[in-house]
């Protein structure tokens, strides 16, 4: 465990309610899309602000994961035009796979 | 490497379809497409169920899911396209080959089973991918059906290494 506590929200729509007493932002939190087509991750690395989201979506015809390659995060299989959604909420390196695929990686560097 | 005549039989005849594939036309590739991963559906079929080793049995069934996937959208699009799969002599050399793979890994049992069949997958996956990049993709003519297949090829891609991976963790 390093620290980092990672929050994955179902409802994109409550970024918006981050309330007072949270560290002081300068910017409101933005939603990334990552598209998992053709069996990788596109982008491949993507740097977000803490506090940030990122949605997979599975473009593919078949399930694929993202799972932290150390502990912290596992979407279990993503089905076909479903999505997943995390919230890092402390600055790292976060490096994931495709459990299904151990072909894809996909780096997040949350600032 | 050992093989067995039926495994070895089941291989001969994909490189033979690619002599044959040359000039194929889209309902010929439609055909090809579908037949490919039929084959490796019943073979992954087989694995799930007879597979002795947790990764190989995991791995047969994500060849059933990924390539049921991959056909769905291969005969949504040529549906789209009413493009009707056609026949052909490569298309008829995958099946007996599939067939013939199959025949084989059911006389077989535990870790020899695994082997067989992971073995067959690394091969199976280069001759497909061999077809999809010399004689599909240069072929197709509808450009929807030459995007599908460049679309899925690294899907083929990707499960060639992963069951080159599963095959270096197996007994020899």
């Amino acid at each position: 465990m390093r620290g980092l506590s990672l929050l994955a929200i179902a409802v994109p729509g409550l970024l918006s309610c981050s309330g007072p007493g949270s560290a002081p932002a300068a910017r409101a939190p933005v939603t990334h899309t990552v598209t998992i087509e053709a069996v990788a991750y596109t982008p491949p690395v993507i740097t977000v602000k803490a506090g940030d989201s990122i949605v997979w979506v599975n473009k593919d015809p078949f399930p694929h994961t993202v799972t932290a390659k150390a502990r912290g995060f596992d979407s279990l299989p993503i089905q076909p035009d479903g999505s997943w959604t995390l919230t890092p909420s402390a600055p790292g390196e976060l490096t994931y796979i495709c459990t299904l695929h151990p072909t894809m990686t996909g780096t997040i560097r949350v600032e | 490497m050992k093989m067995s005549v039926a495994l070895a039989a089941g291989l001969l005849l994909i490189p033979a379809a690619g002599a044959y594939a040359q000039g194929v036309d889209d309902a010929q590739i439609a055909s090809i497409v579908v037949t490919a991963n039929q084959v490796d559906i019943d073979a992954g079929k087989l694995a799930s169920s007879m597979g002795s080793n947790a990764e190989v049995k995991k791995f047969g069934e994500q060849m059933v899911t990924d390539h049921t996937g991959v056909n769905k959208q291969a005969v949504d699009l040529v549906t789209k396209l009413k493009v009707t799969p056609k026949d052909n002599p490569t298309s008829q050399s995958l099946k007996e080959g599939g067939a013939a793979n199959v025949a084989n890994l059911k006389k077989l049992k535990g870790a020899a089973f695994d082997k067989a069949y992971v073995d067959h997958e690394v091969a199976y996956h280069q001759q497909v991918l061999d077809a999809v990049d010399k004689t599909l993709i240069p072929s197709a003519s509808n450009p929807e059906l030459k995007a599908l297949l460049v679309k899925v090829r690294p899907a083929f891609v990707a499960h060639l290494e992963h069951a080159k991976m599963i095959q270096s963790t197996l007994p020899k």
